[in-house]
């Protein structure tokens, strides 16, 4: 049912777009500022840039040794989200498909830590990851992020319950084990739902700031983030240099969101609603 | 059946579940139980010797003024931003799901800061609410020839400015979560109450309002356990500071844990946390389950 467009409809058209423009000015700001000299910062914060001049950019890209950040980044979060995924959907076909007394329990369990806030676990966590001799490693952060596959356990019990049995039955008939008729019956039909699990998890895992800062503090692995946190101090007087490090360290998943938005505007809404 | 074959049976069904249960044991369950432990012990995380002291650290979180204070800070801001959000992100949602031509474009807009790191978000207020002359808000002023305001640094402040950032972060992709509960919701019940002669707002308040409860008890619930728990934000903007205004739970206990040693002691504060935690989102959870049940009897 499309109403019609009206003359009240063009105001609050109009009043939205105000409100879009106003929402969107500190990081119109921040975009503008890489572009600019200290002294032109301070004179005209909002005015346009009178060139577009990478100088910035380019400090901040020898300060920062922007690639080797990048590369820790993509590895922690792609190898992360692949065993959130893998073990989250796993679980949950468990859990869904036959209920036994431990499979009850297992999800009660996983229902009851998603209530347990991070930082109330944080010191143990970090003897238990002492002891695993996994402080300061990528397998370390590798561990910690998987842990989201509750979140995954959660979003897919709910996707799997209205996918029929018929097919994995017949799979199985066919002479399938489970292994088999889950990654290649199951699983495909469960695309839309790991897209959303994907997506939302690479947003978490590359944006992630508490988790790296306490178990991942050398330098050479330090990611995107990390890195920008740990140039803090040194950019301090240099606003300009500092906006442009941002810049460069948010830009993959403004990208990311650029291409995978349609995605993600719809991902909010299936896992949010349905699940 | 026999032990054996029951055995083979279950076999591969427990396997499908031992790889996330053994990532939620280490990461989770451990942790967990041994917060409990260390928190009625003088335990300063690397000696090994370390005594039994009883209810003594959970005795001196009350005592112990800036943990109180910490604990209100993070009740304060976990509680006003889920309000304001939810207050905002309900109507945002129903002018973006109107027939406006831009609404693609706005959705996009408002969605926007849900993808930068929250301590890249804090970072930029920072250099927009600096107290010093170089801040935008106080670079404006002086060409305005105002004088300069304190912002983050004034301890009346630093807390609400926090909590419009925060709300400012949020509502885009909460919005999103509204939206997608509004297109369930089927244009018959409008119709007929337009039949019926009811107005806008009446319609709002008997239809709208009561249909969006399922979205409604995700978005409170993201919104009040992830804003509790907030760290990364309020730690990049402000430190804490000025003095204790915005000092969360979340960073004292991380400060007199890892920094002070104090393990015992930051062990009974976060046992403490959890509680309230628990308790605020179970209660929370139940009265909007209730609404929910009302919706479909």
């Amino acid at each position: 049912m499309e109403k019609k467009y009206t003359k009240k409809t063009l105001l609050t058209e109009m009043i939205m777009i105000f409100i879009a423009v106003a929402f969107m000015i500190p990081l119109y700001y921040l975009v503008v500022s890489t572009f600019k000299d200290q002294q032109q910062i301070l004179e005209n914060p909002l005015a346009l840039p009178s060139s577009l001049s990478l100088t910035n950019y380019m400090k901040a890209l020898q300060t920062m040794d922007y690639w080797k950040n990048f590369g820790n980044s993509l590895l922690i979060t792609s190898v992360s989200v692949l065993i959130v995924v893998i073990f989250g959907s796993m679980a949950a076909y468990s859990f869904s498909r036959h209920k036994t007394k431990i499979s009850k329990f297992t999800g009660f369990l996983f229902l009851l830590g998603f209530m347990v806030p991070a930082q109330t676990t944080m010191l143990p966590l970090f003897t238990v990851m002492k002891g695993l001799h996994l402080i300061n490693t990528y397998m370390g952060m590798i561990l910690l992020h998987s842990n989201q596959c509750v979140f995954a356990f959660m979003l897919y019990r709910g996707f799997i319950r209205t996918i029929p049995l018929e097919l994995e039955e017949a799979a199985r008939i066919d002479g399938c084990n489970m292994w088999q008729s889950f990654w290649k019956v199951t699983f495909p039909l469960l695309q839309p739902i790991t897209i959303t699990i994907v997506v939302f998890n690479v947003m978490w895992i590359w944006n992630d700031f508490m988790l790296t800062y306490l178990f991942l503090n050398s330098s050479s692995k330090a990611t995107l983030i990390m890195q920008v946190f740990n140039g803090v101090g040194t950019f301090s007087n240099d606003w300009s240099m500092m906006m442009s490090a941002l810049v460069l360290a948010l830009l993959p998943m403004v990208i990311f969101y650029l291409v995978m938005q349609k995605q993600i505007v719809e991902g909010v809404a299936a896992g949010a609603v349905k699940g | 059946m026999s032990a054996k074959r029951y055995f083979k049976k279950e076999l591969p069904w427990v396997l499908f579940l031992v790889p996330a249960l053994l990532v939620y044991s280490i990461v989770v369950i451990i942790p967990t139980i041994s917060t409990l432990v260390y928190s009625f012990t003088d335990y300063n995380g690397f000696s090994s010797a370390f005594h039994l002291v009883g209810g003594k650290n959970y005795l001196q979180v009350f005592q112990n003024k800036d943990a109180v204070n910490s604990i209100t800070n993070s009740l304060i801001y976990g509680i006003t931003v889920p309000v304001l959000v939810t207050a905002l992100a309900i109507p945002l949602a129903l002018v973006l799901n109107s027939n406006l031509k831009t609404r693609n474009v706005l959705r996009a807009v408002f969605f926007f800061p849900s993808v930068i790191s929250t301590l890249f978000l804090g970072y930029i207020w920072k250099f927009i609410l600096s107290s010093s002359s170089t801040g935008l808000i106080n670079s404006l002023r002086i060409h305005a020839g105002k004088e300069i305001l304190l912002l983050l640094a004034d301890q009346k402040m630093a807390m609400p400015l926090l909590i419009l950032i925060t709300v400012w972060a949020s509502v885009g992709w909460h919005a999103c979560i509204y939206i997608a509960n509004l297109q369930t919701i089927s244009p018959d019940y409008y119709e007929a109450a337009t039949l019926d002669g009811a107005s806008k707002w009446q319609q709002f308040k008997s239809i709208t309002l009561p249909m969006l409860t399922p979205a409604m008890s995700s978005s409170i619930l993201l919104l009040l356990t992830g804003n509790l728990k907030a760290y990364d934000l309020p730690y990049a903007l402000t430190s804490g500071g000025p003095g204790t205004a915005t000092t969360m739970i979340t960073q004292t206990i991380i400060e007199e844990g890892v920094t002070s040693n104090r393990v015992g002691y930051a062990s009974a504060m976060s046992f403490l946390f959890l509680i309230v935690i628990a308790v605020l989102t179970i209660s929370v959870n139940t009265f909007i389950a209730r609404r929910e049940k009302k919706l479909y009897e």
